[in-house]
């Protein structure tokens, strides 16, 4: 999770900074689907062999809220990465320093 | 940048011992001996003379009164969980057409010299009678396009939304 | 690029052309199987991408056009959500007294009301997996353009992208002509 967050901040690139929000993305949801973990249990899937042994099974609610929170990631990924491709054809360049140095040289003359 | 450099090496340091601080006290990570997490606890009373009334299948007023005093709806019936010694369920009543009568509603169970109430998670009910409802075994299944249907629906919206914004910043004029 | 490495070609080529059809296969079932064990629409839907997404990267991007034109791509994105909406207003329109939304037990597939829920449950999982497959197809597309020059496109004058090229050109020769 720290290594994400870590890319966000520090990196100049913008292409580092989505590949960190990724990892950062990614770290949350393992750590959502471990609170769900239950001593000694197995898949959530409903079985009649199983229960007459006596097994318990694992929470299935928190693998229904990351299966909707994963196709927020990947849209969010899809999003950006077409953003940076606009922001290369205008400005040329990806790092974060230059972009803002060319912006604040030429000014809002464009809009 | 070497500022930058630093105030993030400082947040992050704190960040994580802030994590860890918080993820200890959560079972499954910190607790190897927690029970299975499917109730709530509401309260707990000091009734011990009630246990031979639960252990009949009858509802004692002292339990009634004191759910009523919280606001909580009474329960219809009591059933003595099978091979457990301190154990029993309350059921309440739902009037939903199609849907199984009664469901699991109180946990109530002996504690040393008390009688302690929890409430069952919603969850249950998708363990337990998900199957016979649905005819389909797989829990996360039938948990995200039967129970919570109108969510996945919004979900593919989103993807939806995020093919035509992509669509929208990328393509040029000649080809629209 | 066609010039060095002609052997690596082969060998990714062969692979490809034995592969991509199981990997299509595999991603019905995963999507059909969702109801016994894991899986689901969104996972073989992505996985149905996948096998393009490979096409493409062994041959050429306009190959991988060729079969996927953006007719049926754009057809095929917006056909999962009305499946979806479609059993939604199915369930309400056959539920009479209570008119329920996305209830599906009252469409009269069979007699039962648990295995309506069985059946139309598949369908709903069989439009999301085409939902997601042609929206990561249509991405991949877009993100894998080669950049053509501006020239070209300056003569749509009434839409915002045409003006914002006309803009861009505008202020870089500005800049140039007084830097």
């Amino acid at each position: 999770m720290m290594i994400g967050f870590y890319g966000i901040i520090a990196k100049d690139n913008l292409i580092k900074k989505i590949i960190g929000l990724n990892i950062f993305q990614t770290a949350i949801f393992l750590f959502f689907i471990s609170l769900g973990a239950v001593k000694g249990g197995t898949a959530p899937i409903v079985d009649e062999k199983v229960i007459q042994k006596g097994y318990v099974y694992a929470n299935p609610l928190p693998h229904v809220l990351i299966l909707t929170a994963i196709v927020v990631s990947v849209a969010t990924t899809a999003v950006a990465l077409s953003l940076v491709i606009r922001m290369h054809r205008e400005y040329g360049t990806i790092e974060e320093s230059e972009i803002l140095k060319k912006s604040r040289d030429e000014g809002m003359t464009r809009t | 940048m070497k500022r930058l450099r630093a105030i993030a090496f400082i947040l992050i340091f704190l960040l994580s011992g802030l994590f860890i601080y918080v993820a200890e006290d959560i079972p499954p990570l910190g607790d190897p001996m927690a029970p299975p997490i499917k109730s709530v606890k509401l309260f707990s009373m000091k009734m011990e003379q009630i246990v031979p009334l639960l252990n009949q299948g009858r509802i004692p007023r002292e339990l009634s009164k004191e759910l009523v005093k919280r606001g909580l709806p009474l329960p219809s019936h009591i059933e003595k969980i099978p091979g457990v010694k301190g154990e029993w369920d309350a059921f309440i009543t739902k009037e939903e057409p199609h849907y199984a009568k009664e469901e699991k509603y109180y946990w109530i169970k002996q504690k040393g010299g008390e009688v302690e109430v929890s409430r069952y998670a919603f969850v249950v009910r998708w363990i337990e009678k998900g199957l016979k409802e649905t005819a389909v075994p797989n829990m996360v299944t039938y948990g995200l396009a039967d129970y919570r249907g109108y969510d996945t629906l919004g979900e593919t919206t989103v993807i939806f939304t995020a093919g035509v914004s992509v669509i929208l910043l990328l393509r040029r004029r000649s080809r629209l | 690029m066609k010039e060095g490495g002609q052997e690596r070609n082969i060998i990714v080529e062969t692979v490809a052309r034995v592969m991509i059809p199981f990997i299509q296969l595999f991603a019905l079932y995963v999507i059909i199987h969702g109801a016994g064990g894991p899986g689901g629409g969104f996972q073989g839907g992505v996985v149905f991408a996948s096998a393009l997404i490979l096409m493409v990267i062994t041959f050429n991007l306009a190959g991988g056009r060729k079969r996927f034109p953006e007719s049926i791509n754009t057809l095929l994105s917006s056909l999962g959500i009305y499946i979806y909406g479609g059993i939604g207003l199915l369930a309400l329109f056959f539920s009479l007294g209570a008119a329920q939304y996305l209830n599906y037990g009252f469409i009269p597939f069979t007699t039962l009301f648990e295995e309506n829920r069985a059946l139309a449950m598949d369908f709903v999982e069989i439009g999301i997996g085409v939902t997601v497959m042609a929206i990561i197809t249509s991405i991949f597309f877009d993100l894998a353009q080669k950049e053509r020059s501006g020239k070209k496109e300056e003569e749509g004058s009434s839409s915002w992208n045409g003006s914002l090229q006309k803009s861009l050109q505008n202020t870089t020769t500005g800049s140039s002509s007084s830097s």
